[in-house]
């Protein structure tokens, strides 16, 4: 197990780093870190966090996916979803994920490329994808 | 049950070693069969309302991988973690049953995704290096498990229940999703029961096949493919529905790759146990001279791995819809 200075994070023995100009100083194990490869591994956490900052939808916009996905599941009103809730977990299937996309095709008046709607997996990324396709339509 | 579940989840590392050694005698030991010919296609379910035993499930979530097990605790509800673990225990049981004298161990078997996110077997890791490699492909809905397998060729299959309605129009749903040709031959059809039945025939015929195709939805929008019915006899274009199990012809409007060319794969669509379409999609045996395509030769079995294994091929649990013998 190392620290890396520059962050908080910290890794377990199984990554393999390719260390490229880079130092190891023996006792305070400082590394730095020039390889994007496997450097998006370890920091999954932090990515993430960047893209939802970065494009951020509508808390109405997050809503009213959720209330589209909650009717084609038929979940009851008593499940919470969250941006963050994945179709595929609520027990959404590829014939149920189609009819979602549709239905918010129809709720916010956009068109959904095939290739676009394989990446909606959760509510977030629906919402936002949304706001992407709206946004270009004004 | 929730319950039993957090206990599993904590134990699973310390239980796993114990089941391994009495793997064959804690319980009957999976039966072996032979691999399926290269013109053969078997195809393995499981009802999950089937499955009540808790001990059992606890004896499926000890053949999954660390990575497998934390899927299934992802999913939201006692129902769909059941779900989802019996579909993993189907596929390593069903795979590991083609080794010679069951000597694969079900949670021996690693398994990747191909550069498109579609599954297959690692078979590096298995002993038998002389092993042809087989393929499989999996599907659910709520109330069924299928997992089926090949021999040397890709195959994708779907099973929807037959009584699904779909939450949106179906003519406005197939509009969107189907090719036009398709849209023409639903909207012929007066009865709206009758319409709904042929279109989720339809989407699980349409689904086999971008599944076989192994590159995801994207690569074969819907959209861009028809599928439909023709005796090689008459050569005119059926509403499906007729009596005599029949070969499909495949035809492909305005697709970009020469190399997916229709008439190389082939389709069988069944009714299974009563409740379910089922379509199966496979590439089709080339040595058969380009004659037509012979119906596909698949074998059926009802299980619940550990407990029992049924062949269900001529009864009631299959019907032929078409592409079958």
């Amino acid at each position: 197990m190392a620290t890396v200075s520059t962050t908080s994070a910290s890794f377990g023995v199984s990554l393999k780093p390719c260390f490229k100009n880079n130092q190891v100083t023996g006792g305070a194990s400082t590394l730095k870190m020039v390889t994007a490869g496997w450097t998006k591994n370890v920091f999954p956490s932090l990515r993430t966090s960047r893209f939802i900052v970065c494009c951020a939808a509508k808390p109405e916009t997050v809503q009213k996916v959720c209330e589209i996905v909650k009717k084609q599941l038929a979940l009851s009103d008593e499940i919470e979803l969250t941006p963050e809730s994945k179709f595929a977990a609520l027990g959404a299937d590829s014939l149920d994920t189609v009819e979602i996309v549709m239905g918010l095709e129809e709720e916010f008046g956009i068109s959904v490329e095939e290739e676009s709607s394989q990446n909606i997996t959760t509510v977030q990324e629906a919402a936002d994808l949304i706001e992407k396709l709206v946004h270009k339509k004004a | 049950m929730s319950w039993l579940w957090l206990r599993c989840r904590v134990n699973f590392t310390m239980n796993i070693r114990c089941c391994q050694r009495n793997f064959c005698a804690a319980s009957s030991p999976l039966v072996p069969v032979p691999l399926p010919s290269p013109m053969e296609t078997h195809l393995w379910y499981l009802v999950p309302n089937e499955v009540k035993s808790d001990t059992l499930l606890n004896q499926y979530l000890e053949l999954l991988s660390p990575c497998e097990r934390e899927n299934v605790f992802r999913m939201s509800g006692d129902q769909l973690r059941k779900r989802a673990l019996l579909a993993r225990a189907l596929v390593r049981t069903t795979i590991s049953r083609y080794q010679t004298n069951c000597q694969i161990h079900p949670r021996s078997l690693k398994f990747r995704k191909n550069i498109f996110g579609k599954p297959e077997v690692d078979w590096q890791d298995v002993d038998d290096r002389h092993l042809p490699p087989l393929h499989f492909n999996i599907s659910h809905s709520s109330s069924l498990i299928a997992c089926g397998v090949t021999m040397n060729s890709p195959i994708g299959i779907d099973v929807e229940e037959k009584q699904r309605k779909l939450k949106n129009n179906i003519l406005a749903f197939a509009r969107r999703y189907f090719s036009p040709y398709e849209v023409e031959l639903l909207t012929a059809i007066s009865d709206p029961e009758f319409q709904r039945q042929e279109l989720i025939k339809l989407w699980t015929l349409k689904e086999a096949y971008v599944k076989a195709l192994g590159r995801g939805f994207s690569a074969a929008p819907f959209k861009t493919f028809t599928i439909r019915f023709r005796t090689a006899m008459e050569g005119g274009i059926h509403v499906s529905g007729h009596r005599d199990s029949e070969a499909f012809d495949t035809v492909i409007d305005s697709f970009d790759d020469p190399k997916n060319l229709a008439n190389n794969w082939q389709f069988a669509l069944l009714d299974l146990a009563g409740s379910h379409y089922a379509a199966i999609c496979t590439e089709k045996d080339r040595t058969a001279g380009g004659k037509g395509t012979l119906p596909m030769k698949l074998t059926v079995w009802r299980t619940i791995p550990f407990v029992e294994d049924e062949c269900v091929s001529g009864t009631d649990a299959v019907v032929a819809i078409a592409g079958l013998t």
